[in-house]
């Protein structure tokens, strides 16, 4: 069945797109991710201009992490004075990064500046991701006890001024580092249309040394606002967000993550990442090699802007 | 005197009245973009008055008819390679391209008549008219003006079909216009000539028009025209959507 994406200006197979949703989102529930990082290639692989690649799946985000980000809350595991102040540094940067996307876009720079993103973001997370759970898979085998991470140590981070006392994570830390924190994973947000759980997850415990059981709801909190800011600014500055597109993909999501969370719990940790690094690992591959072997068509045309 | 002059005059008025004349319409003139375009044809059909010929495959007169779609600027940019990745280095922008353009005949249109007078006739892919706005590097324009042209057939949006219209009956032909799923919306026209043994004898002209309609118009116009309302309903409905799956899937 043909559906006409009014955004995209193109019409694609409805189930297709439901395929594609659900797929991603049996990986994100299986895998516990979000799925963006994923969804926005596999869209412009498909053929969905990149930044109405971004901007839709910045809307899917939304409804994918609401019922997370709600289920965390209802077992109290959300820091909100943390994650608001994560989220203000998400809204100053979303507001850069499409700003940024528009500039590009004018520039016909847009898919070279995603591509690029993805190409950097992937590969370093899948490597780093890569290397951590092929260790951790040793360890267990060599029956290695795996070291426990200790929260509530105080870095140098903590240190810089503004500090705050945020409550429920047990932290007395200076604002900066959480509002740099937000503006970057809000900047990626706007970019590359992902919600940034894997920046936002590792660096709140690592960096900021939040508490392991509020780190996740905490996160999810923080995309829901900032995807939806993002959403809100990209269709006014840029009018990308495809709402069609977008429905289609949360329905596949969230039936497919269902069954994505049932599998995973089979699998043990260390080999869902090494799996998922795997996977990240392969599309930043593709990105890269779109970008460095020569195309079929030198040339593209596109829309002229501001004589719309 | 005066006898001789009105009969060279009235056997002129007979000569303009025999003279072969075309008329032409569309199945429908008004077409609708709904959720399931995926592309549409229309039947074009029309008449030669005062027809000489007497089966319709007797191939007397030829046809070629020219529909082009509304014009748009746009932007042609080509790749290089700069430091081992392709991107994009040159961009051209380009005013009043037809954004569709087909050829129907009934034989291709080279065979029909010579190129002066398809030339004249605005007939054929390179009579196209592509206004560049900016300068080129020697022979650049040739190349960029082509790629519009490859790219558009690719798309589909410029096509030819060298044996589209056929006659029915000794004056009555039918031809089919397709038009893809990508297509622009707007006002097309359809300039139908007709020809008899290369020589060129009248023309007819007719417009359809296109437009989005039904859930499709909604959605485009409160994209474009209320964008932070959009935006908004957008966010709103990912909420709901987020919050009826837990609900619905609730049993974990």
């Amino acid at each position: 069945m043909q559906i006409y994406l009014p955004i995209a200006e193109l019409s694609v197979n409805a189930f297709v797109i439901l395929g594609m949703g659900g797929a991603v989102g049996f990986l994100s529930g299986m895998f516990g991710v979000g799925g963006g990082f994923l969804m926005t290639p596999l869209l412009i692989f498909s053929g969905i201009p990149s930044s109405v690649a971004v901007a839709t799946e910045a809307n899917q985000i939304v409804a994918s992490s609401v019922s997370g980000a709600v289920a965390q809350w209802q077992r109290n595991n959300v820091d909100i004075k943390l994650g608001t102040v994560l989220l203000v540094g998400g809204i100053v940067g979303a507001t850069f990064g499409v700003q940024i996307v528009k500039v590009l876009r004018e520039l016909g720079q847009v898919d070279l500046i995603i591509a690029l993103s993805y190409v950097t973001f992937l590969g370093t997370i899948g490597t780093l991701m890569l290397i951590e759970s092929l260790n951790a898979i040793r360890k267990s085998r060599a029956g290695e006890p795996v070291a426990a991470r200790k929260s509530g140590q105080h870095n140098w981070i903590h240190g810089l001024p503004f500090k705050m006392r945020f409550k429920r994570s047990k932290l007395y830390i200076s604002a900066i580092p959480p509002l740099l924190l937000g503006a970057f994973v809000g900047l990626l947000a706007a970019i590359m249309g992902v919600g940034g759980g894997f920046v936002m997850v590792p660096a709140m415990i690592y960096l900021l040394r939040v508490p392991t059981n509020v780190v996740v709801g905490t996160s999810l909190f923080q995309i829901v606002f900032v995807t939806a800011v993002t959403t809100i600014l990209h269709a006014t500055q840029n009018q990308t967000v495809d709402a069609v597109l977008a429905m289609m993909l949360m329905v596949g999501g969230v039936i497919g993550a269902q069954f994505g969370v049932r599998v995973g719990q089979r699998l043990r940790g260390e080999q869902l990442r090494a799996l998922l690094a795997i996977l990240v690992l392969g599309v930043c591959a593709r990105l890269a090699y779109n970008l460095v072997a020569m195309p079929g068509e030198l040339y593209s045309i596109g829309p002229a802007f501001g004589g719309h | 005197m005066i006898a001789a002059l009105s009969f060279a005059l009235s056997s002129l008025a007979f000569a303009q009245d025999s003279r072969e004349s075309v008329e032409a319409d569309v199945s429908t003139r008004r077409i609708a973009i709904e959720s399931d375009f995926s592309g549409v044809r229309i039947l074009l059909f029309g008449a030669v008055e005062n027809s000489t010929q007497t089966a319709p495959e007797d191939g007397l007169y030829d046809l070629a008819i020219v529909i082009e779609g509304p014009r748009e600027e746009l932007i042609v940019r080509r790749k290089s390679k700069v430091a081992g990745i392709w991107v994009n280095t040159e961009a051209n922008p380009y005013k009043a391209v037809p954004s569709y353009y087909a050829i129907i005949s009934t034989r291709p249109v080279h065979e029909i008549a010579r190129t002066q007078l398809l030339k004249w006739l605005g007939i054929g892919f390179d009579q196209i008219k592509l206004l560049a706005v900016g300068k080129f590097e020697d022979g650049e324009e040739k190349n960029f003006r082509e790629s519009i042209i490859r790219i558009k057939e690719t798309q589909g949006l410029y096509r030819k079909a060298e044996h589209g219209v056929a006659f029915i009956g000794s004056s009555l032909f039918r031809a089919t216009i397709d038009l893809p799923a990508n297509v622009s919306v707007g006002e097309f026209s359809a300039r139908v000539h007709l020809f008899r043994d290369g020589a060129y004898l009248n023309s007819y002209n007719t417009q359809l028009n296109l437009q989005r309609e039904g859930f499709e118009r909604l959605v485009y116009t409160f994209a474009f025209e209320y964008p932070f309302f959009y935006g908004v309903a957008a966010v709103i409905l990912a909420v709901l959507a987020g919050l009826a799956a837990t609900a619905i899937f609730k049993r974990d």
